[in-house]
């Protein structure tokens, strides 16, 4: 495992561990209290297994009160809390600390109420994503963003990372689709932002906890919209002899007017990989695939679906197939979906990036990416949410040998600057997490996290909620992250630092 | 009067915030002047961004453009349409409501306000195109966030925070919004002479459907009055649903909800593209209250909800139009009728819903609650949020609530 500073265990609190424990009974059933060392263990990681930590306790309350009372019981003791639901995140923002409460929403597991009138479902934050499609599609309804990751993923883990999916360039990322949740701050306040409605009033904090990685407050329950679905469905998917010219393509269909339901670019390595593993039947002789969802009414998809043939051929375009069913469109798909198991089969470990940049910048970036796999001696395959400028390159690795994740990472850290040197950010839908923490002050100065910290301490005054995540701790971002302590003694000791 | 000044830079806003901060002189921001939403305040000075106008960069292909905040919305709306593109959201032009002619003033007050047009329920509101901004906070620091693409989740979403928070957290410097290309067709459904409870009726049932409508209001009798359309009867009530797409498919869909709607075919017209888009901009303009001298609230409410809110009041002097398809309630009052207003209040809360004061005389902006929120817990929390931002409470002090 790699080195990371997380903030200081507080060992006073750990001292206290059995009165803790205890105490914990109070508020919730003692069978969802564990803390024997077997029982925790599989809370120790989130999807970003390279870094693991036992918590001291976790907690699996069962309704909003457990929760709020639990919260409040930690405020008062200074106890940290790590929130987590699904255990899918990719960025470490679940990770717990050696000194906390993991408070898992894993009993948040009902939907409450399907609404086809308001056009909107209320469910407990535990619900997964797939379930809630699950649960409308009998009607032709869906729910519209749809990570990876969705068979497994909850809904509440969705609020927290602002998760997007394949369609979000037409439909949106969560931001744009849930209406209101409960949320509970660290001190125990129950609150509602939104609701069955549009819009809400006042300070729009349904956005501002949407992609706030827990660090704001646990929700415990959630309202999300619902679409009816199109009804026609059409994808094409395309091949291309340069990475460029599937870019250039991707743009000139949007300077065209047209916004694909979904858009996904896959260079070479991960076209060989995933055929390999899920047998896709794409073309083999080619740089880069393209795949191209349309979407709407019977005759709109059959216009748009000739107007994106044009322009591929425009852009050399040396393979097209064009779907002729549902069934096809899907193994257009297969593969794709099919990209982050097809590299684990492939290498014993992988590092999943999550940078954003403009679309324009696909072709550049890509260069830079193979220039730095040979630099640092690591493979790379690369899917690209090409409609939303999303990157998501997977480096290979094996973390049997020594130094080997550290190197993945610092590849990996090498490509998100780039990614932000060229305008874009540094994560899409992943969320910072621990992972890419340390990165923030690349694209942020100390004025700009210090705001965002002060924001924090509005819903958190102690930091007690999910604290070591998302924001660089102990410097400065002038520093770098290179603050020399010479015998525990600090320039400016007294300075806050974050 | 207050002292007005009116910059030209980012870093003169700064610069003035902070000498302001330092002295605790409070702060009225002000774009083009457009509209006077939000409580009354009293400032010693006024920062007039005006001066902060121009586009920075625009990259159509990439879906979004840059500007400074003081930028006219009526120079970006003519640049995107070059490139046929536009601000999907819809923006209004308050002008009409205000003073009785367009005045659409700065994006900056459009964020500052989170107003957006009939196909809000379709495409989502300001705040869903909002992708970055640039702003000074209330100690004299530049802050930002957010960025030029879609998909971000580096750090809190502070754009979302800063739009329709009527300019009491930062003063806007730099703006960047997601821009969508037009629809080559527009097309109205109308159906005339039909109560609202039939109304929402249709509007719900096209919604369970997969034509995609983009736009769903409700006219009562005589509040159609003002439109000049040869092809729309303003003699009754109107229910109209848009459609917008490549023509062959809003062609196809209208003739859907046709079918859909045979029930009343001997009512259903369409308004063919040209008088589509007037019908829709007029709607979003708010031209049927034009020039109002009473009160004007935006009540929104769980759709399901908003036949039961409108009967309520139907033997009241209360003149509405419905938009959103049944999510938004635009209505009228005289203005020295306190009593209505507040029953108002009242009748929207229990129904779930808020309601916001959008234009009123002084006497009523200093004397009535501009929004509705009742949870004490969200006002301790917003002054916080406040206080975050703006220790002192100089800029807009008082503009949404009492203290925040």
């Amino acid at each position: 495992m790699s080195t990371l500073t997380m903030p200081p265990v507080d060992q006073f609190v750990l001292n206290d561990k059995e009165k803790i424990v205890r105490h914990l009974k109070r508020f919730t059933n003692p069978i969802n209290i564990i803390s024997d060392p077997e029982g925790i263990t599989p809370y120790e990681t989130d999807a970003l297994s390279a870094y693991k930590q036992k918590p001291m306790a976790v907690v699996l309350p069962e309704s909003t009160e457990e929760v709020s009372n639990i919260l409040k019981y930690c405020h008062e003791n200074n106890i940290k809390v790590v929130p987590r639901g699904s255990g899918t995140g990719l960025s470490g923002g679940a990770l717990p600390l050696a000194d906390c409460v993991l408070l898992g929403l894993s009993k948040f597991n009902k939907i409450l109420e399907i609404d086809f009138e308001n056009r909107c479902v209320v469910t407990q934050p535990g619900v997964t994503n797939l379930s809630l499609t699950k649960a409308v599609e009998h009607n032709g309804f869906y729910y519209a963003p749809d990570p990876s990751s969705q068979i497994a993923c909850s809904i509440g883990g969705n609020i927290a990372e602002n998760s997007g999916g394949v369609h979000s360039l037409k439909y949106g990322t969560t931001t744009n689709n849930i209406l209101g949740v409960e949320i509970v701050l660290m001190n125990g306040t129950i609150m509602r932002f939104g609701g069955k409605k549009l819009e809400s009033e006042g300070y729009d904090l349904l956005g501002l906890i949407t992609g706030s990685e827990g660090l704001l407050g646990v929700l415990t329950e959630v309202t999300v919209k619902i679409l009816k679905k199109p009804q026609s469905v059409k994808a094409l998917l395309l091949g291309f002899q340069s990475v460029e010219d599937s870019g250039q393509c991707v743009s000139d269909i949007i300077s065209e007017g047209i916004i694909p339901a979904g858009m996904e670019i896959m260079d070479k390595p991960l076209i060989k990989a995933t055929d390999n593993y899920a047998k896709a039947g794409y073309p083999k002789d080619v740089e880069a695939i393209l795949i191209v969802e349309l979407d709407g009414t019977e005759s709109e998809v059959n216009i748009l679906i000739k107007r994106v043939e044009e322009i591929a051929k425009k852009n050399k375009s040396s393979y097209l197939c064009i779907s002729k069913n549902d069934e096809e469109r899907l193994r257009f798909w297969l593969g794709r979906k099919a990209a982050f198991p097809a590299i684990g089969d492939m290498s014993p470990d992988y590092l999943c990036m999550d940078g954003t940049i403009p679309r324009k910048k696909l072709a550049e970036v890509l260069r830079e990416i193979t220039k730095l796999s040979q630099k640092h001696g690591l493979r790379v395959a690369n899917c690209f949410h090409a409609g939303d400028g999303n990157l998501h390159p997977l480096i290979m690795f094996d973390s049997n040998i020594k130094s080997e994740l550290k190197k993945a990472e610092k590849f990996g850290a090498d490509i998100l600057k780039y990614c932000v040197k060229v305008g874009g950010v540094l994560t899409g839908e992943h969320g910072v997490g621990i992972e890419k923490r340390d990165l923030m002050c690349e694209m942020f100065n100390d004025e700009d996290i210090q705001q965002q910290l002060n924001i924090k301490q509005a819903f958190d005054e102690k930091s007690l909620l999910n604290p070591g995540k998302v924001y660089p701790i102990l410097h400065r971002c002038a520093e770098g992250g290179k603050m020399h302590a010479h015998k525990g003694d600090t320039k400016f000791k007294d300075i806050p630092r974050f | 009067m207050s002292e007005i000044y009116s910059p030209s830079s980012e870093h003169e806003v700064a610069d003035f915030i902070k000498n302001c901060n330092s002295r605790e002189i409070l702060i009225e921001i002000i774009g083009h002047n457009s509209k006077s939403i939000g409580r009354l305040i009293q400032c010693s000075k006024s920062l007039n961004l005006k001066n902060l106008s121009g586009i920075i960069e625009y990259f159509p292909e990439e879906l979004y453009i840059k500007v400074k905040a003081g930028t006219p919305l009526a120079l970006i709306e003519t640049e995107l349409d070059k490139k046929n593109q536009e601000l999907s959201f819809e923006p209004s032009d308050m002008g009409f409501l205000y003073n009785g002619r367009s005045n659409k003033g700065s994006v900056g007050g459009a964020v500052a306000c989170n107003l957006s047009g009939s196909r809000r329920f379709r495409a989502g509101a300001l705040r869903d195109h909002i992708l970055g901004f640039r702003g000074i906070n209330g100690k004299g620091e530049i802050v930002k966030s957010g960025g030029t693409v879609v998909k971000n989740v580096t750090g809190y979403d502070v754009s979302k925070l800063i739009t329709g928070s009527y300019g009491t957290l930062v003063a806007l410097t730099e703006i960047v919004l997601k821009v969508q290309p037009k629809n080559e067709e527009s097309q109205t459904l109308l159906v005339n002479n039909i109560n609202l409870k039939k109304a929402l009726n249709i509007f719900s049932k096209s919604m369970q459907t997969s034509v995609e409508i983009s736009g769903a209001c409700f006219y009562p009798a005589k509040m159609s009055k003002f439109f000049k359309l040869n092809d729309l009867d303003t003699t009754t009530s109107i229910a109209a649903i848009r459609l917008e797409g490549p023509k062959i498919s809003v062609v196809e869909r209208v003739n859907t909800l046709k079918k859909l709607f045979d029930e009343y075919k001997k009512t259903i017209s369409v308004l063919e593209n040209y008088q589509s888009r007037i019908f829709w901009q007029n709607t979003t303009d708010l031209q049927f209250f034009n020039n109002s001298a009473n009160v004007v609230v935006k009540v929104i409410l769980p759709p399901v909800n908003t036949d039961q809110f409108i009967n309520k009041f139907e033997n009241e002097e209360l003149k509405y139009v419905v938009d959103w398809a049944g999510n938004l309630i635009w209505a009228e009052i005289p203005e020295n009728d306190s009593v209505l207003l507040r029953q108002l209040r009242t009748e929207v809360i229990k129904l779930g819903g808020h309601m916001t004061i959008i234009k009123a005389p002084n006497h009523v902006r200093i004397k009535e609650d501009f929004l509705t929120t009742v949870d004490e817990n969200i006002k301790v929390l917003s002054l916080k949020i406040k206080e975050s931002f703006d220790p002192k409470k100089i800029l807009n002090p008082g503009k949404m609530y009492s203290g925040i």
